[in-house]
């Protein structure tokens, strides 16, 4: 049986790191790490005017979209894709085979490009550590109480 | 596959709403949105990418918090795929990564051969993918009930879940909030008790 990525207090510092030099570096408004199944693993910069939860779900879809594309015009790697606005523009690029950083920024795009080589090598590098980690070290799902899960979800009260 | 975040005590897991061409995948999740109970900022926005006359295109998305939970925030994704044939390639990028599926099935007698090919259809991608089928947790709804041409549940049974280990199945009208939580909360269910048996069955560290 597979055994669960997971993530300790060490990884997301490390990560955490990594995205905050990246954002200084660039001057980039926010930086993602984020699973190509479309979960939010961590995040640095500005959070508060941004759905981060929802763009890295449709990030995902859209890279993944792409990569598909790739296939059918026999190119083995679109490895970023650019989508470029007035105000704010999105950089994602492929991480290593399960994650993906996503940019949104203000800058010019070639800063980001720049600095995305060296910060999606560290960030690569210490999601590998995270996946050879011993399976279970650190996990206690204990705590989850599930002896009645009827209602995890609850409908509201009309 | 589920994401474990230990520094923020996250839990992030993933469950796709399968099934044929309009039977009520996007309708369960639009309920949901609409009637679950949940603490201020535990519900995000309902995405769509739809069409123009409210086909799925993409995927609709819907994250949500569950709040029963102790210990750890337990985040779900709830996505659905475009039902029609022509989108397969979609319906593969949505499987990705999925930890539960829900199979909605529409209960209209003209619309079995539509969910028996859907079924297959997503055993197939889950092969495709990789995935072993047998250890993805999923359940199934019966949706679309309250329709006059509704074949009995006995024969969706017969057709949809007759195998050596039975999954749950739930009866819906989905448009009405019927059957759409009992259903959640059943996949929620078979999920979290698939990692917490997988986590201690795990090799604890010396």
């Amino acid at each position: 049986m597979a055994t669960l990525p997971q993530l300790i207090e060490e990884d997301i510092q490390t990560l955490n790191a990594v995205l905050r030099d990246f954002l200084a570096q660039t001057d980039a408004t926010t930086a993602l790490v984020i699973d190509k199944g479309g979960f939010l693993i961590t995040h640095e910069g500005e959070a508060n005017d941004f759905d981060l939860t929802t763009i890295g779900a449709l990030a995902s879809g859209a890279f993944m979209a792409n990569q598909t594309i790739a296939g059918l015009v026999n190119e083995p790697n679109f490895s970023s894709i650019h989508q470029q606005g007035e105000n704010f523009s999105l950089f994602v690029c492929n991480v290593d085979s399960e994650s993906l950083l996503v940019v949104i920024f203000g800058c010019h795009v070639g800063v980001v490009k720049y600095f995305t080589a060296a910060a999606i090598k560290k960030i690569a590098d210490q999601l590998e550590v995270a996946r050879k980690r011993a399976p279970g070290q650190g996990v206690d799902l204990s705590q989850l109480n599930i002896a009645n899960t009827k209602d995890v979800f609850r409908k509201r009260e009309e | 596959m589920a994401i474990i975040n230990q520094a923020t005590k996250e839990l992030q897991v993933k469950v796709v709403y399968y099934g044929p061409a309009m039977g009520g995948k996007t309708t369960n999740l639009v309920q949901v949105h609409d009637h679950v109970q949940t603490a201020q900022g535990n519900k995000g926005k309902l995405v769509s990418l739809a069409t123009s006359s409210d086909r799925t295109l993409f995927f609709d998305f819907l994250p949500i918090e569950a709040m029963t939970i102790k210990g750890f925030k337990t985040k779900f994704q709830l996505y659905t795929v475009p039902g029609q044939v022509i989108y397969n390639t979609t319906r593969q990028l949505v499987l990705r990564g999925v930890d539960g599926i829900v199979f909605v099935a529409d209960s209209q007698y003209e619309k079995m051969p539509e969910n028996v090919e859907s079924f297959q259809n997503m055993m197939d991608n889950l092969n495709a993918l990789k995935m072993n089928a047998a250890e993805i947790p999923y359940v199934l709804q019966y949706n679309k009930r309250d329709l006059p041409n509704a074949a009995p549940v006995e024969y969706m049974e017969f057709l949809l879940n007759n195998r050596e280990t039975q999954v749950p199945s739930f009866t819906a009208t989905a448009h009405k909030c019927e059957g759409v939580f009992e259903t959640l909360n059943m996949i929620t269910r078979l999920l979290l008790h698939k990692y917490i048996n997988q986590s201690q069955g795990a090799p604890q560290p010396a």
